[in-house]
């Protein structure tokens, strides 16, 4: 066993209520679904069908190859409804809507073979191009189509996480089921292939022992991929935290993990890659975990990118209950208030939690064997085989910060949030809260968990960068003065923007 | 419960009704907010902790609770009676504030009403009690702008202004403590001696306190400092629950030594050894509850353990070389005046221009 590799900081959450159980259920095909052309990494883009067309699934109907973006698939055999620009996630974007036939096949990506060993690196690159897999993550996988900020040869790392730092993650064992272990390693090697300068680095959960040993050995075969255990404590699987752990580095906070040369990838990407380039499956599906309490069962299910997410959760939440939606982060997700809108590529968790506003007798005499919580001050940290409820109570009043220290001992990047709060508040912002490293904030929202005055501290951090960059003061004058060779950093703010 | 929930939401309706009441808005909605907690949901995060700071201020109280029955049985039911004192005359002035500024209550005082009267001798007038309190809310916290904006300890500050206003109540008159059977648990008060506390038979005939009696509470003292073994055990409750810090307790604990060793070493008339300073006078109190006040003390890591150094330097210095024997209590005070320029030094190290980031 390798040693476990952590950060300072940060905080485990332990055993939340509603986790996703290991199974895995197929959603029907859709009679309709809406595919917005801006999904994942990425600008939008163009539209190339028009209303009333005949489209089959895996059929490319957004594509844009000047900007950096990937296309956009088809995801139903059937007929293009209608094309209009919706409010999507606070941005506009363009729909296509399309009826769907109720046929499952798909058109396989062009050039997909089993044999992919003899292929060039350019025709790989297209395939993964084609296929849309290139847009997964937080800065896509770099190919000549101009998928990421950089290009293949400028990568130096390639990052492959299943850490699941997260209070709710995607189960590894129903990502890594049957022969899936093997197939991570083949689409590590497509990868591989791509960017042959790159070495890479598997970060795994140490708690999970069987993967992660059946992985070492796996792993050992190939003098450039090595595996690493690491402590699951969020935010761990945050691009800001795997590059130092794993490669020691300084990340360039605010910008990406991509203009220091390092390609992250999640385990179901690598999955999607393989698929992609073997089976010559475009990226029209993505199994999606269904955590929370509100779920009357929390499972993982498979589904094609574009179904509305009504058709997936409203039958599955507990009677007369009426839960939070949030997208795959509980702390820093966005809340999906619009159930409406269709689930894309980015989707990996969608949590459901009650809103509780329910009041509480005598909360702060409770023995709580069932709440989280930093301090050590409730039964369930004695417990830790207990279910921990998670609603959406804040538990308490907000009060004056009393400099606990809490939000300090927690924060991953080592500044000190109540004091860049206490600063925000009473408008000191210039230079003192850029020498605190304002800009160094990850937005982990780990802060604002633990405060027990339940100040909303990362909120008033992000108030702060805005006023800072308001006034001017970037945070390119924080960050890139100690970097010399970041890469892309142009595309990246023409990304940004996009 | 039912029957809480009905009273607040008939006082509700008179104040609502009732121009001139509604005045007292906020000490309702502050019995409210104690006994049913808040309804308000997460923005972002969508969870949080369930900590919170009523959670956080009865632990303290807890962890004061060893040394405040211990008390109750060394000096009499009186104790009850100095508590509730300064628990009433520190809330009225707490609610008077927080109904001029038109603000909810903070929990911070529950600690200062008890920690207060843990401080003073057993023989106190009440009416004493009462004005110290009063003056240590008003000029300690309140006049700062209320918890957590404050710089002293608003226990300390009230303390020092009886010391200093009242010197022979404080300083003269001590109790013999009851030590068999269920002593003060069924006696109103303890007989009253003129006699001196351990620290000042030190410093007039260099008389040593036997470390059990010390230790146990069988000697003279304030009312809450004696049950040293209770008041250690209470301080390491709080540090295991995450409520205080270790850094503090531990830096101050160790400088004494270091600081009482060397005096001893030198000039053994003047300076007491280092354990008999560790378990006499307000020592432990002061370290495990009073200096480890959040908001007074240094915040940053560092700052906390040289701040621990400088309070028991302060604290040898003061206890050999001054009259005084209350140390503790003025060097706590300094270590708060020092604690902004503490941190102040220690971010600038840290926070340095040209280190880079992280």
């Amino acid at each position: 066993m390798p040693s476990v590799r952590t950060f300072k900081g940060g905080y485990r959450f332990v055993n939340f209520e509603g986790q996703p159980k290991d199974v895995l259920e197929e959603a029907l095909i859709p009679q309709r679904v809406t595919i917005p052309l801006r999904q994942g990494f990425g600008g939008e883009g163009n539209c190339v069908v028009s209303p009333g067309e005949k489209v089959c699934a895996g059929q490319i109907i957004g594509s844009n190859d000047h900007g950096v973006s990937s296309p956009v698939h088809a995801t139903i055999n059937g007929v293009v409804e209608e094309v209009r620009r919706i409010n999507y996630f606070k941005r506009d974007c363009l729909m296509v809507s399309i009826k769907g036939d109720g046929t499952s096949d798909y058109q396989k990506v062009q050039g997909a073979t089993p044999h992919w060993e003899h292929l060039e690196p350019i025709e790989l690159e297209r395939i993964l191009y084609l296929s849309g897999v290139t847009a997964l993550d937080r800065e896509g996988i770099p190919t000549q189509m101009r998928s990421s900020v950089i290009l293949p040869e400028d990568a130096c790392a390639i990052i492959v996480h299943g850490v699941g730092s997260e209070p709710y993650n995607i189960s590894q064992n129903i990502l890594l089921q049957g022969k899936n272990t093997l197939r991570l390693i083949e689409g590590i090697r497509i990868l591989h292939k791509i960017m042959p300068n790159a070495k890479v680095y598997l970060a795994l959960n140490s708690q999970r022992k069987k993967t992660l040993e059946e992985l070492l050995k796996l792993s050992a075969q190939y003098d450039w991929l090595e595996a690493y255990a690491l402590e699951p404590k969020y935010p761990q699987g945050y691009d800001e935290m795997l590059v130092p752990t794993l490669l020691k580095q300084k990340f360039p906070y605010g910008y990406s993990a991509a203009n220091i040369g390092a390609v992250i990838v999640n385990l179901q990407a690598v999955l999607q890659a393989y698929e992609a380039v073997v089976e010559g499956k475009p990226l029209i599906e993505r199994t999606i975990a269904l955590c929370g309490p509100a779920f009357k069962e929390p499972v993982h299910i498979k589904a094609r990118i574009g179904t509305a997410l009504k058709d997936l959760v409203s039958l599955r939440i507990k009677e007369g209950m009426i839960p939070r939606f949030v997208l795959n982060g509980i702390l820093t997700g966005p809340e999906l208030k619009d159930l409406t809108l269709p689930i894309d590529k980015a989707y990996s968790q969608i949590i459901a939690i009650p809103e509780n506003h329910r009041r509480e007798f005598l909360s702060f005499l409770q023995f709580g064997p069932q709440s989280d919580s930093y301090s050590h001050t409730f039964l369930a940290k004695f417990y830790p085989t207990t279910k921990k409820t998670c609603e959406t109570n804040k538990h308490g009043e907000e009060r004056a910060c009393i400099s606990c220290n809490y939000c300090e001992e927690v924060c991953p990047v080592a500044i000190i949030p109540h004091l860049l709060s206490k600063y925000v508040q009473r408008n000191i912002i210039d230079e003192t809260v850029m020498n605190l490293r304002i800009f160094n904030c990850i937005e982990c929202g780990l802060c604002s968990y633990v405060c027990p005055s339940k100040i909303p501290l990362a909120k008033h951090i992000k108030d702060g960068q805005e006023r800072l960059t308001i006034q001017g003061c970037d945070r390119n004058q924080c960050i890139l003065p100690y970097f010399s060779n970041l890469k892309g950093i142009e595309e990246y703010r023409g990304a940004k923007k996009l | 419960m039912r029957l809480i929930r009905k009273n607040i939401d008939t006082l509700k309706g008179i104040l609502e009704k009732n121009k001139r009441l509604a005045r007292l808005k906020p000490l309702l909605s502050a019995v409210d907010e104690f006994y049913f907690g808040t309804d308000k949901v997460t923005t972002l995060p969508h969870i949080v902790d369930h900590m919170d700071i009523k959670r956080y201020m009865t632990f303290v109280i807890v962890g004061l609770l060893p040394a405040t029955i211990a008390s109750v049985y060394f000096w009499g039911l009186r104790v009850l009676a100095v508590i509730a004192v300064s628990y009433i005359f520190g809330g009225l002035v707490e609610a008077a504030f927080a109904i001029v500024r038109k603000k909810e209550i903070h929990e911070g005082f529950l600690v200062t009403g008890l920690l207060f009267p843990l401080t003073l001798p057993p023989s106190i007038p009440l009416w004493v009690v009462a004005v110290g309190v009063m003056f240590g809310t008003l000029f300690g916290k309140e006049a700062f702008g209320g918890t957590g904006r404050n710089i002293f300890n608003p226990a300390i500050v009230g303390r020092i202004f009886l010391t200093i206003a009242f010197p022979t109540i404080m300083t003269i008159v001590w109790n013999e403590p009851f030590h068999s059977g269920l002593g003060g648990f069924q006696r109103y008060f303890a007989d009253a001696l003129t006699q001196a506390t351990p620290l000042a038979l030190f410093k007039a005939e260099k008389v040593i306190t036997h470390y059990g009696d010390l230790l146990l509470g069988n000697s003279m003292g304030c009312i809450g400092e004696t049950f040293r073994l209770g008041i250690i055990l209470g301080g390491i409750f709080l540090i295991l629950a995450k409520i205080s810090n270790w850094r503090l307790p531990l830096s101050c604990i160790v400088s004494v030594i270091v600081f009482a060793s060397i005096g001893n070493y030198f000039a053994p008339d003047k300076f007491a050894p280092a354990l008999f300073q560790i378990l006499s006078g307000g020592f432990l109190l002061g370290a495990f509850f009073m200096v480890t006040d959040p908001v007074t003390a240094p915040f940053t890591k560092a700052g906390k353990w040289i701040g621990g150094v400088i309070f028991g330097f302060l604290v040898v210095l003061i206890r050999g070389l001054s009259g005084y024997v209350e140390a503790v209590m003025f060097s706590i005070l300094l270590l708060n005046v020092f604690a902004p320029l503490i941190d102040h030094l220690v971010l600038d190290v840290k926070y340095q221009k040209n280190k880079g980031i992280k």
